[in-house]
């Protein structure tokens, strides 16, 4: 099925689209990162619907649009974002490949402290795996971390 | 074939007006149903880009359009799992206008993780 020609369109209208005209994307990709050394390693899930929509293309905005939003808020006299019109007026990103998806997924809500520098470290603050290669069960949950085996070089091997 | 209805007021058929910025106010712009235990994964939802696990519990749901402050209204429910009959108690952490903080607590108040949890947010989106 073809995407229709949103830009301009509300993204919310988009994502309305997308939900009658798509079938979410179950994603097996997890990315498990720590962004606090006081704090067990966090994982990030995919939403298939979301997905879908990066899959399709044409229908989300680029991801420097979410980091523009982000600056806004950060100033201290936020109050409402004035410039929403990002998310609908910029030209939509084309199709992307699952991985180029979970890539734009990191860069949309992992901290960028975390994706700029992942791997500045002795062993690396990010790990892109599948679901089945993380523990089965949820035991001692708030004490995993990512393991001090695992090297940058190993990665990028 | 394609249509588009052009209306300011909606009216019953016993004649009281409703404006329809009452429905599109009044409508959820993002909701969501979570699996927390096991593998965890996204059932369902609109308008939700992923969820981060942050712990046992602890969930950071994200939106595809933001929301245009943090100021908007959430709502949840959760299912715990089959011949688990303490009750749970649910509350948000905090909010911004691209994500949320969603905890659950068994009820010794200890973090637990839901078979399902459910949020949806209303409000005025970016």
């Amino acid at each position: 099925m073809n995407t229709p020609e949103f830009q301009g369109t509300h993204l919310w209208d988009r994502l309305c689209w997308a939900k009658e005209n798509l079938e979410g994307y179950q994603s097996d990709y997890r990315v498990v990162y720590e962004d606090s050394i006081d704090e067990c390693a966090k994982i990030l899930v995919p939403d298939p619907n979301w997905m879908a929509c990066a899959m399709q293309g044409g229908i989300l905005p680029p991801v420097w649009v979410y980091h523009e939003l982000a600056k806004d808020e950060a100033q201290e006299d936020f109050k409402k974002h004035t410039r929403g019109y990002l998310l609908h007026e910029t030209q939509p990103v084309d199709a992307m490949t699952e991985e180029e998806a979970i890539e734009y997924l990191i860069m949309k809500d992992c901290p960028q402290s975390v994706w700029q520098n992942w791997d500045s470290g002795n062993k690396p603050k990010m790990v892109i795996c599948r679901k089945e290669q993380l523990p089965s069960t949820r035991e001692w949950r708030n004490a995993w971390k990512i393991t001090e085996e695992l090297t940058v070089t190993d990665l990028a091997a | 074939m394609a249509g588009k209805i052009i209306a300011d007021t909606l009216e019953t058929g016993a004649g009281a007006d409703i404006s329809t910025s009452y429905v599109v106010n009044g409508s959820a712009k993002a909701w969501i149903t979570y699996k927390g235990t096991s593998t965890n994964a996204i059932m369902d939802s609109l308008n939700m880009s992923g969820v981060v696990d942050n712990g046992t519990g602890d969930y950071t749901m994200s939106f595809t359009n933001n929301m245009s402050d943090g100021e908007y209204s959430l709502t949840d429910s959760s299912e715990r799992l089959e011949n688990n009959n303490s009750p749970s108690i649910t509350g948000f952490e905090t909010t911004a206008s691209g994500s949320y903080i969603h905890n659950h607590w068994n009820s010794g108040f200890s973090a637990s993780d839901m078979f399902r949890t459910y949020s949806q947010a209303t409000g005025d989106l970016a």
